[in-house]
């Protein structure tokens, strides 16, 4: 496969993931605890960390995945896991579509079991040191992996099929394109923003972001299906 | 056999509304004296409110603070409103 196309999977596969809202509403909500409690160069500290192991489990599982692809499954994924990936990433589409935010609200609260949302938002609130900060943007980003699981497997086969000198460097852009929002959010709360701003956008254009949620994944299913398996 | 809630009751406290809502307008960026007024003021109303009531439900205290906040700093409101509604 052509360097050209797998760029272009892990462009889009990297917008796709970036749509997703976990790790946004994780990252306003310690902002929004931490700016009542601490002072701002603390926030911007505990920020940077989330932000920072965010990148790193995406980053590790990526790595981790290219690992596994290497050694087990003989070095690039077959039709058939491939053809799996893409069932999943149409049914994702689907629950972006359909299910993806409660109905009905004028919230962004995601369709999430309420324990879990909870366990988040508790954390969040009690954030105060910056390890703590980490191990909240590595759970979050975590706690994405039904959705994102397939599009790692994707990613990790695109890396692997690279050229040796350029699988590293797109590891790495990987992982930039998947936490540009949070970036953006970072930047615009430094720049004198305030969170109920951002979570005001959310809100007003929920819509918007559930269609792109979704068509992103549709999208990432028919290139795969196009470029990788026909 | 389905199992009882918990209720949980606490008494009502205007400081702990007084910093609640500061806690709110710090993360706004809102200006002390300004954010000390609203939550001043709002604790008063409340305070009245209440005054006549042996027991509020949790919620309706949530609704009262809300809507007095609505005309003194709708971004404060906003946030009391939906800071649980994030995610």
């Amino acid at each position: 496969m052509s360097d050209i196309v797998c760029i272009a999977t892990i462009i889009l596969a990297g917008i796709t993931q970036a749509s997703l809202q976990l790790g946004l509403g994780g990252l306003i909500l310690l902002y929004h605890n931490s700016m009542g409690k601490h002072r701002r160069k603390k926030t911007r500290y505990l920020a940077k960390n989330y932000i920072l192991g965010a990148s790193a489990i995406t980053f590790l599982m990526v790595c981790t995945l290219c690992f596994l692809i290497g050694n087990f499954f003989g070095g690039s994924l077959s039709v058939e896991w491939l053809v799996i990936c893409i069932g999943i990433f149409a049914a994702c589409g689907a629950i972006m579509w359909l299910f993806y935010y409660r109905r009905g609200k004028k919230s962004t609260e995601l369709w999430l079991p309420k324990s879990f949302t909870r366990f988040i938002q508790k954390k969040a609130r009690s954030t105060d040191d910056n390890i703590e900060a980490f191990s909240l943007g590595l759970l979050s980003n975590f706690a994405e992996m039904p959705f994102s699981l397939a599009i790692y497997f994707v990613v990790a086969n695109c890396i692997l099929n690279m050229s040796g000198q350029f699988q590293i460097i797109a590891a790495l852009a990987y992982t930039a394109i998947t936490i540009v929002p949070l970036m953006v959010l970072k930047l615009r709360v430094k720049t004198g923003k305030s969170t109920v701003e951002a979570q005001k956008w959310r809100i007003q254009n929920k819509a918007f972001s559930k269609v792109v949620s979704g068509s992103s994944f549709m999208l990432l299913a028919m290139f795969v299906l196009a470029f990788w398996v026909l | 056999m389905a199992r009882a809630k918990k209720k949980i009751t606490y008494e009502y406290s205007s400081d702990g509304i007084k910093q609640s809502i500061l806690r709110q307008a710090r993360s706004l960026k809102i200006a002390p004296g300004w954010a000390k007024q609203i939550a001043d003021k709002v604790a008063d109303s409340v305070d009245k409110w209440m005054a006549d009531k042996d027991i509020v439900t949790e919620n309706d205290l949530r609704k009262k603070i809300i809507k007095e906040l609505e005309s003194l700093s709708p971004d404060i409101a906003f946030a009391y409103k939906n800071h649980d509604k994030i995610i």
